[in-house]
């Protein structure tokens, strides 16, 4: 490393001195190509073909810079495909072994297996949040409908727990946009666990549009039930995307600063307590425990003041919303100790 | 890396060498320009060795010095060290006053001639609320800022006494203050005001995310840096005191990996489609 710093250094500090020469010499009108000999030009043209496309070298690096830089290139590339050649075989590795918890973990759409898995745990969260992708269409599961059915389905795991709280992230809001079938895919899904005489009565959050559902569908006759406003529905459902993210703490931060101008609030008074009920308000209470349905750990903009304790599982190389993964998120929660700070 | 091998003569200068020679190598590809660090399984690794606590801590120090080597020399601009989390003032008293001695020890050798922030340029930051520590630590914190004021290559923040719900609170308190003064319009206020006025607001962005010791949360660090997109989180299971020059130059070249060769990404793909149908 010294040597190569040492000889650039004398390259850049002899070459302004040649060329200042050069221009005292030449006649200012005319253009600079001119003077290029034959074998200069071929010279720059074969530099600009072999100047790799990166920041560390440019056009007028010296040969020796050039030549070094492709020396260790080649050993990165050859790094890479180390990487590669390990990544297939985890790969491999570890869709094996998903697809063997497939086969012994397995629902089989009926609540008293999963209660029956649930209740080996000795803790169970009480709220959960899930992050979702949508897969292209032609993906098995992908699509909107995949998406929808993956929530549905994800709900039913959920409310067999016995847990009340879900929120289902999913980064573009997709699931916002189509709500009446999310709610009609959500009760027919809880319809085949439990079947269609004792359907588990459920809540759907939209904390950016402040609205809320309950129910499969307006005209359902169980809405007498839900007008009673001390009802809790057995599962709450809360959709979140990006909006809910940066966009809502820079949106609470405009009506705090509103409220400043006109004197309501002092910017004294506004503690991390303060501010967290206020965020409770407008997206809902922190998980504890987020499930990541995707190969790797991303956080896809989840919204970032509710991802302060909460554990995180994902499940490496898998990309499928399936029973298995969700039950050992659980069960890794079980055993985790969270001691804030201590 | 077996401990009988360090024992070898020349040892340390071979490992210099290759590590040298790894960092020419990566810097050809992308390198990510700011890392977060969660140090976290000291006390572990005292408890399986049975040492003492602080004697973990020590560890823990030699182990942060290592790998921050590896680091700026393969060109990282800039790391984030979680040190002292406002939530540790609860752990017992002899604990945090050894770990306020340890700061201050630490800090002292740090920008001592010669050291690891002369030979890499580094500019000591500390991030955090400062009101809570104890005076003679902050005239030390203070003390590693200066000396290292002008050293311009490589920034090492350390959180000390830093919560990151404390900070984002403390960025919107700030910029209120300004709203009231009358410098800033409350309708102005944007993502990028927020993420500029955070203490991290004047470097690149997080690119890495390393927690030590397999604990999956991410425990109130950098939560508004690290929670987008650009951002890989990896977390890893050895203990802090155990995670060696081998493992961190492993994680660099995976994140290079994943940057040149991509991670596949669900989204947009959808949008390609609806293109597609349209020019049909």
């Amino acid at each position: 490393m010294p040597i190569e710093q040492d000889y650039s250094k004398t390259e850049n500090g002899t070459q302004p001195v040649e060329s200042d020469n050069q221009d005292s010499n030449k006649t200012p009108t005319l253009p600079s190509f001119t003077a290029n000999k034959s074998s200069q030009t071929v010279n720059t043209l074969w530099r600009t073909l072999i100047t790799p496309n990166s920041p560390n070298v440019t056009p007028n690096s010296s040969y020796y810079e050039l030549i070094s830089f492709y020396v260790y290139h080649g050993l990165l590339v050859l790094l890479y495909f180390n990487i590669f050649i390990f990544g297939l075989i985890t790969f491999s590795i570890n869709r094996t072994k998903l697809w063997f918890f497939e086969l012994a973990y397995n629902p089989s759409k009926s609540p008293s297996v999963i209660s029956a898995d649930i209740s080996k745990l000795n803790k169970i969260p009480k709220r959960i949040s899930v992050i979702l992708n949508l897969k292209p269409e032609e993906t098995e599961n992908g699509g909107i409908s995949g998406l929808i059915s993956d929530s549905s389905e994800v709900c039913a795991w959920v409310v067999a727990s016995g847990i009340k709280y879900l929120s289902i992230y999913e980064y573009g809001g997709e699931l916002k946009n189509n709500i009446p079938e999310l709610r009609r895919s959500v009760y027919k899904k809880l319809a085949v666990y439990y079947g269609t005489d004792n359907v588990p009565t459920f809540s759907i959050k939209v904390p950016h549009a402040n609205a809320i559902y309950y129910g499969a569908s307006d005209q359902d006759i169980d809405q007498q039930r839900y007008k009673n406003t001390s009802y809790k529905p057995i599962l709450q459902i809360v959709l979140l995307s990006n909006v809910d993210g940066r966009a809502t703490i820079v949106d609470l931060t405009k009506v705090m600063a509103d409220l400043t101008t006109t004197n309501e609030i002092s910017p004294k008074d506004i503690t991390v307590k303060f501010i967290d009920d206020e965020l409770k308000q407008l997206v809902g209470e922190e998980p504890d425990l987020l499930i990541l349905f995707q190969p790797y750990l991303n956080l896809q903009s989840y919204p970032p003041w509710h991802i302060r304790l909460c554990e995180i599982y994902w499940e490496p190389d898998n990309d499928a919303v399936t029973y298995p993964v969700y039950l050992r998120a659980l069960q890794k929660f079980s055993t985790c100790k969270v001691n804030v700070g201590k | 890396m077996p401990d009988w091998m360090s024992t070898f003569p020349g040892y340390q200068q071979i490992l210099e060498n290759c590590t040298s020679l790894f960092a020419s190598v990566v810097r050809t590809g992308p390198v990510p320009q700011h890392i977060g660090f969660i140090m976290d399984g000291n006390r572990r690794y005292a408890r399986i060795n049975q040492i003492e606590v602080k004697e973990g801590h020590n560890a823990g120090f030699e182990s942060l010095a290592r790998l921050l080597q590896v680091c700026y020399k393969c060109g990282v601009k800039s790391a984030t060290i979680f040190a002292f989390s406002i939530e540790n003032y609860k752990r017992n008293s002899f604990e945090v006053d050894w770990l306020m001695e340890l700061a201050k020890m630490r800090f002292g050798q740090m920008i001592e001639k010669g050291d690891l922030c002369e030979k890499y340029g580094i500019k000591i930051r500390t991030l955090g609320d400062k009101s809570l520590l104890p005076r003679d630590v902050v005239e030390c914190l203070e003390e590693a800022e200066r000396t290292t004021a002008n050293n311009s290559k490589a920034v090492l923040n350390v959180c000390f006494s830093y919560t990151s719900r404390h900070e984002i609170t403390t960025t919107i308190v700030n910029i209120l203050e300004n709203v009231k003064k009358g410098l800033i319009e409350p309708g102005d206020i944007t993502e990028d005001m927020i993420t500029n006025n955070l203490y991290t607001g004047d470097q690149p962005p997080l690119d890495l995310l390393i927690r030590s010791s397999g604990v999956r949360r991410i425990s109130d660090f950098l939560l508004w840096q690290c929670h987008q997109e650009h951002c890989d989180i990896e977390i890893i299971d050895t203990l802090w005191p155990e995670f060696g020059t081998m493992q961190m130059c492993l994680l660099l070249l995976k994140w290079s990996f994943n940057r040149t060769y991509g991670r596949k990404k669900y989204r947009g793909k959808k949008e390609t489609k609806k293109e597609k149908e349209k020019s049909t």
